[in-house]
């Protein structure tokens, strides 16, 4: 203890390491019980033998694993184009368009949403679809076999009662679901969109789920209804994006107006794909929060 | 000038909270400790922050953004932190230890 530097002890003393007797301080943080000490065992037979030389060659192809990486990607690194470079790769004609004709071609004043919902949609597309795989990888692995349905929580999750929580939820609740809904529908006019709009939502229906309980919200938002519009939200987004594609990705039969800024109504087809996918992240989210949060059954 | 000053100083304040309470964070021991430390930074850390910039940027519509948040930030801090201590002390075997209190005193 004494040998070790100020630093050092600096460094235990942050991470709690240091013997500590006062009254209070039972535990260190991230250490178990002490195990009890290993009775002695006769060394010709040492099952642990095996294992210890396995933890060493594990150690040392770690060490090699991460070098090698750090070479490579170091050699890739140096061998990119120069900051600025205007021959560089990246700076072709792609970026250019979407910065001068964006608002013209696809109506969104927010070059952001028209990019990732228009000449990218079936990227966004993707993704999406990544959401609803995960969630019903979840269900299909931890929803109850007999109810079919998200079971109760646990007496312990359960902070329906809870005085606090109902007063500020009750104040919190409708200025996030405004918020959410402000942000889903502006997504082509100002910064946000669906992907953060949905979080909002989603974070919202959290809210709400531990502020009534489980049981009431499984009368507006079961498992099918979040999985329906879900699947619905998908197929819808599939078929507009994909008619608008199939027809030349000219917007044949639907004239997109140029996005004018405080008019939700405009540019075409990005809102109503904004509602899609803030609807799909929404759904995802809450789901999650229910599976997760149900108990255990033996 | 002095707007300035008093800005800069706000907004020191705020930083030195955030600071000790994520030294609080990682040094103390028990959760209930713990979460005390954390708290610190959703009310005072957020407090003198905000009132600094609120200082700096003047009388405009962001002063009353900023406000928005302050009071955002004041009314969800405290009650995820409550929320926290509560699961803590039903779920903790441990807590007549961790958090000493009188024989028949009531912690919840």
């Amino acid at each position: 203890m004494k040998n070790k530097s100020l630093l050092h002890r600096f460094v235990d003393w942050v991470n709690g390491d240091v013997a500590d007797d006062r009254p209070g301080n039972i535990r260190t943080v991230g250490s178990l019980p002490e195990a009890k000490p290993p009775k002695e065992k006769p060394e010709h037979t040492d099952p642990l033998r095996h294992l210890n030389r396995q933890i060493a060659a594990y150690r040392v192809s770690a060490v090699l694993v991460c070098v090698s990486l750090m070479l490579a990607l170091t050699y890739t690194v140096l061998c990119l184009p120069t900051y600025n470079d205007p021959s560089a790769p990246t700076n072709n004609e792609v970026s250019q368009r979407y910065v001068e004709q964006g608002m013209e071609e696809t109506g969104a004043v927010n070059t952001v949403a028209g990019m990732i919902l228009d000449y990218r949609a079936f990227d966004t597309f993707g993704e999406s679809t990544v959401l609803f795989t995960a969630t019903a990888a979840v269900l299909f692995i931890t929803l109850s076999k007999h109810t079919k349905e998200w079971t109760e929580r646990g007496p312990f999750a359960d902070s329906s009662k809870d005085p606090i929580l109902q007063v500020v939820g009750k104040i919190l609740l409708p200025m996030i679901f405004v918020y959410g809904i402000y942000v889903v529908l502006n997504g082509h006019l100002s910064p946000g969109g669906g992907f953060s709009g949905g979080a909002v939502l989603g974070g919202g229906l959290i809210l709400a789920s531990s502020m009534f309980g489980q049981k009431k919200m499984v009368r507006v938002l079961s498992a099918n209804v979040t999985t329906g519009l879900s699947v619905a939200c998908l197929l819808a987004y599939a078929a507009m994006k994909g008619y608008s594609f199939f027809t030349g990705a000219n917007h044949v039969g639907w004239e997109i107006p140029k996005g004018t800024p405080g008019d939700i109504l405009s540019s075409g087809f990005i809102l109503p794909l904004n509602i899609c996918v803030g609807i799909i992240v929404a759904c995802t989210m809450f789901s999650f929060y229910s599976l997760f949060s149900q108990v255990e059954e033996e | 000038m002095i707007r300035t000053i008093l800005a800069v100083a706000l907004m020191c304040f705020g930083m030195f909270s955030v600071c000790v309470s994520a030294l609080g964070l990682f040094r103390f021991q028990c959760v209930l400790n713990r979460i005390h430390a954390a708290a610190v930074t959703d009310t005072l850390g957020v407090l003198g922050l905000m009132l600094g910039l609120v200082l700096l940027c003047g009388w405009t519509v962001m002063t009353v953004k900023i406000c928005i948040i302050i009071v955002f930030m004041w009314l969800a801090g405290p009650v995820v932190t409550h929320l926290v201590a509560k699961m803590e002390l039903l779920t903790e075997r441990n807590i007549d230890a961790e958090a000493p209190h009188e024989e028949g005193e009531l912690l919840l």
